[in-house]
């Protein structure tokens, strides 16, 4: 008797959220649910606070938005595959670092200028790639490599940094935060441009398909002839890239690198992607989803401020976010085993 | 080639996975006994079990959650919320302080496991989750500050970092705690369940376990263990903080994966634990005692994290890894 009322509270409970998300429309419309988010949250913080439309505050969202969304972009791929990179801060204050101890700085006498840059997105690539290869050559799920990877990023750049902050004095670099293009700080075409990149990866590319179809269904990408591996790796490699351009754009803005510069990023990025609607199980979505996300995001937290809410339940709020919005998706709802 | 097939078949025997950490643990002992004779007198090892304390009792809790095939990144969070409770409570309420904060942790442990059971969520991103709403409550509850605890509540935690007959309070602690747990985990029916739905859920399922209530107590379990090492924590640093045990979530889940854990479930237990702290305590210590920069740290419980999930790991459960 029992597990039948268990059977029935169970069917209950999965039937429930699916149904609201019929209510809300098909499968169309709910990909249309964030972008109606975002426009209502517009509208409600711009009638509660006109300062909101002001020129000078939308050009301070945009840029807030610029770091999350480059790192968003990488970790949309991953997620993309059904699995989750956990490094992002590991990833994007080892290239913090990195840009920082070469280029022009009040620590040593580096001053490599535009080298430095290249170099933090290729230490962030390296990253990734050891996260890809760890995850597939050990065979462990991405969670517990990724969270491995994290700790070794953030150890090493502590430890690099020497346990202190230290300021980047490298005038063109810290330009990508300070100078302005069409009114807006380069940092923000910077992160358009990533954006822009990763459409293109994942829309006119095979590497882009081939992730897809991995979070599809992994068996039947391997049965198609998919190098799963390869591709799996190469992902990791290009969320590691996304983090590493992340962690110049962070550097920049922030001036210096120390040891919380990626404190919360992961947290956001996750977020980000999540609430943008694409679903933690793999192959449906998309980096269009995670710019909406990202705004969503970024919108919610200027409007925090702009509202005189505390900024520390931010998180708060995020989590809730992050809560609802998988559980809104429904198709996690025809898993029964979930870990 | 032959060779590494056997040292992998050695390695995935249930019987060497729980004998490796044991053999590994004592090996250190003696190699710090051989480095600083005198290591291993009565005060010293006490000491170490109080530096281990802490961190015992938080992997204990997540003991649970990884024994039912999950994992709790919320810990962190939970034990530093607790720990700002604690500290914001008990110039007012005294003793009963205690309590509040305990039940904070049990409370959004709770919450963790039914986001994770009832609304599907996979537990990662379930206690990721309510370990950012968790964190963001600490910071407005502390107004993102640390908070000391003066001296008129220090009277109150000072039975903490007493010792009774010769052993620190917090071991005598951690020893309840983890003898608890230990009984809970083998002698209960909720601890046999636990075990039988990591080890294999549809089958669980289908033999009529409550599945789902399993899960909630499992993840309250390890919410209020979490809280109680953010107390025990926020007493023996005489300070609250909604940072506090950042640092302790890696070390905590290494401790339970290097005891021989596996983090596909259904493999392991809290002496298991027991003996994973204690290996992480001590690699700390000669860490330190070798010379190893403090801020390498983290790289090399980073390292040691994934090479233990790679030895202990159950493939065969997983048809496909994400």
């Amino acid at each position: 008797m029992k597990s039948v009322s268990d059977i029935e509270r169970t069917t209950l409970m999965t039937f429930l959220p699916g149904r609201i998300a019929t209510v809300f429309g098909g499968r169309r419309w709910r990909s249309l649910a964030p972008l109606a988010v975002l426009i209502v949250l517009c509208m409600l913080i711009a009638i509660a606070n006109p300062n909101f439309i002001e020129l000078r505050n939308l050009v301070r969202l945009a840029n807030s938005a610029a770091v999350p969304l480059t790192l968003a972009m990488g970790l949309t791929f991953i997620i993309l595959m059904g699995s989750i990179d956990l490094s992002v801060e590991g990833t994007l204050s080892v290239s913090a670092m990195v840009v920082v101890l070469l280029a022009a700085n009040d620590s040593n006498g580096n001053d490599y200028g535009w080298w430095a840059v290249l170099a933090a997105v290729i230490a962030g690539t390296a990253m990734g790639f050891v996260s890809g290869l760890v995850q597939t050559m050990l065979r462990i799920p991405s969670f517990m490599a990724t969270l491995g990877m994290w700790f070794i990023g953030l150890g090493l750049s502590v430890y690099m940094l020497g346990g202190s902050a230290i300021r980047l004095n490298d005038a063109t670099i810290r330009d990508l935060a300070l100078h302005r293009f069409l009114g807006l700080p380069l940092a923000v075409w910077v992160a358009t441009g990533a954006f822009l990149l990763a459409a293109v990866i994942q829309y006119h590319t095979k590497l882009g398909r081939h992730i897809l179809a991995i979070g599809g269904d992994e068996d039947v990408a391997k049965l198609s002839g998919v190098n799963v591996v390869r591709v799996r790796i190469t992902a990791f490699a290009l969320a590691g890239f996304f983090f590493g351009i992340s962690g110049v754009l962070a550097a920049a803005q922030l001036g210096q690198s120390h040891a919380v510069i990626g404190d919360g990023r992961l947290f956001a990025a996750v977020t980000a992607v999540v609430v943008g609607g694409t679903a933690l199980t793999g192959g449906e979505g998309g980096v269009v989803n995670t710019l909406i996300g990202v705004l969503i995001v970024t919108v919610l937290a200027n409007g925090m401020i702009l509202l005189g809410i505390s900024p520390y339940i931010q998180q708060t709020v995020q989590g809730l976010m992050i809560i609802a919005a998988v559980a809104l998706s429904l198709d996690r709802m025809r898993l029964r085993i979930v870990k | 080639m032959n060779e590494a097939f056997s040292l992998r078949r050695i390695f995935e025997g249930k019987w060497t996975q729980g004998a490796i950490p044991l053999v590994l643990l004592v090996a250190l002992l003696l190699i710090i006994e051989i480095a600083a004779p005198g290591f291993l007198t009565g005060e010293t090892v006490a000491l170490l079990f109080a530096n281990t304390a802490v961190l015992f009792i938080l992997a204990t809790g997540v003991t649970f959650a990884i024994l039912l095939g999950g994992i709790d990144l919320s810990i962190q969070a939970v034990a530093s919320l607790a720990s700002v409770v604690l500290a914001q409570l008990l110039p007012s309420l005294g003793l009963a302080a205690f309590p509040i904060a305990i039940l904070s942790g049990l409370a959004f442990g709770a919450l963790s496991g039914i986001v994770h059971v009832k609304l599907r969520v996979p537990s990662f991103v379930a206690t990721l989750a309510t370990g950012g709403v968790v964190t963001g409550i600490a910071l407005w509850v502390s107004d993102g500050r640390a908070i000391t605890i003066e001296e008129g509540g220090r009277e109150n935690t000072a039975w903490i970092n007493a010792t009774v007959a010769g052993l620190p309070v917090v071991v005598l602690i951690s020893a309840v705690i983890g003898i608890a747990s230990f009984l809970a985990l083998r002698y209960t029916r909720f601890g046999r369940q636990a075990i039988a739905v990591g080890a294999g859920e549809p089958a669980a399922w289908a033999a009529g376990i409550n599945v789902d209530r399993t899960k909630i107590i499992a993840f309250a379990a390890s919410g209020m263990l979490a809280a109680i090492a953010g107390v025990v924590l926020a007493a023996r640093l005489s300070s609250g903080s909604p940072v506090l045990a950042n640092q302790l979530l890696l070390p905590a889940i290494a401790a339970v994966i290097v005891g021989g854990t596996a983090i596909t479930g259904g493999l392991g237990g809290v002496a298991r634990t027991a003996v994973g702290a204690l290996i992480i305590s001590i690699v700390r210590i000669g860490m330190t005692f070798v010379g190893v920069n403090i801020f390498l740290e983290n790289m090399v419980f980073g390292a040691v994290l994934i090479a233990a999930v790679a030895i202990t790991i159950d493939r065969s459960k997983i048809a496909v890894i994400k």
